[in-house]
């Protein structure tokens, strides 16, 4: 098993929370990167947002939080798949600013698996209140 | 003049540079190693960071033309994953203004590579004056 690829920084997890084993060079760029499994099985993730992902009035730049959202969603669309797959869309609404220093968190939903196609949507927040939704389809790579 | 960068906050420059083309109305940028997926692809979630950045800079511009201090704040925005780039590909960013109304604009663009299309994207804007919330 890889230990994943490190991240140029090195940022304490949250509490409760593990560094994601990272595969994809920008999402290691940007990150880390954390998860924790809630007592229900369900998995949460996170980022802590530092001046590498703000926008020039300091709020975290939508750019990062597609980045968060496509990594994040996109693992939930693999496991849901059983395989790998790629981004077909994805569509976010901002509802409020994040700030340097916040604990951005996003929980995924799996909406709709079909054969090909997987259909997931996930939920941002900072400190419980949210911040950004996303949904997303995803192409399970050599489906049809 | 050479192209200059846009974007140069803490994300845009971090994850950039985007640059502006002489011409002035495409937008530059070139993948490198950092910014690939484990498949040696141009990441998804860089591909929707060019995509923020230049919709983004056009929707200040819109707004900024008709008040100089005018904010923008990004409301929604739509990407359609049209084809994969590697590394070396040189993306080339454009975007225009669908409508704008005195609170609100719509914009729209894409990313290419030469001919081929990697991303269509659509963006809604708040603008926010100064004394604004």
């Amino acid at each position: 098993m890889s230990a994943g690829l490190p991240s140029p920084v090195s940022v304490a997890p949250p509490a409760g929370f593990v560094p994601s084993e990272i595969h994809d060079p920008f999402e290691a760029y940007m990150g880390p990167l954390f998860e924790r499994t809630e007592a229900d099985g369900s998995r949460l993730f996170a980022f802590i947002a530092d001046a590498r992902h703000v926008d020039e009035t300091g709020a975290v730049h939508e750019g990062m939080l597609m980045t968060f959202a496509d990594a994040f969603l996109g693992g939930a669309a693999n496991r849901a798949a059983g395989g790998d797959c790629v981004t077909l869309s994805m569509q976010a609404s901002f509802l409020t600013e994040a700030r340097a220093g916040d604990v951005i968190e996003c929980r995924t939903q799996i909406d709709r698996v079909t054969r090909a196609i997987i259909f997931v949507s996930g939920r941002f927040s900072v400190s419980g209140a949210d911040v950004a939704t996303a949904t997303s389809l995803w192409k399970v790579l050599g489906a049809r | 003049m050479n192209p200059s960068p846009v974007d140069t906050s803490g994300f845009g420059a971090y994850a950039g540079p985007v640059l502006r083309a002489e011409s002035g109305d495409a937008f530059l940028f070139e993948i490198e190693a950092r910014h690939l997926n484990g498949a040696e692809r141009l990441h998804g979630g860089m591909m929707m960071a060019l995509a923020a950045i230049v919709l983004g800079q056009v929707a200040k511009e819109t707004a900024r033309a008709r008040t100089p201090d005018a904010e923008v704040k990004p409301l929604s925005l739509n990407c359609d994953f049209v084809s994969a780039g590697k590394k070396g590909d040189k993306v080339e960013g454009r975007a225009d203004v669908t409508r704008a109304t005195r609170t609100v604009l719509f914009i729209s663009g894409e990313l290419r590579v030469g001919t081929r299309i990697l991303m269509t994207a659509t963006g809604v804007y708040a603008i926010k004056g100064r004394d604004d919330k």
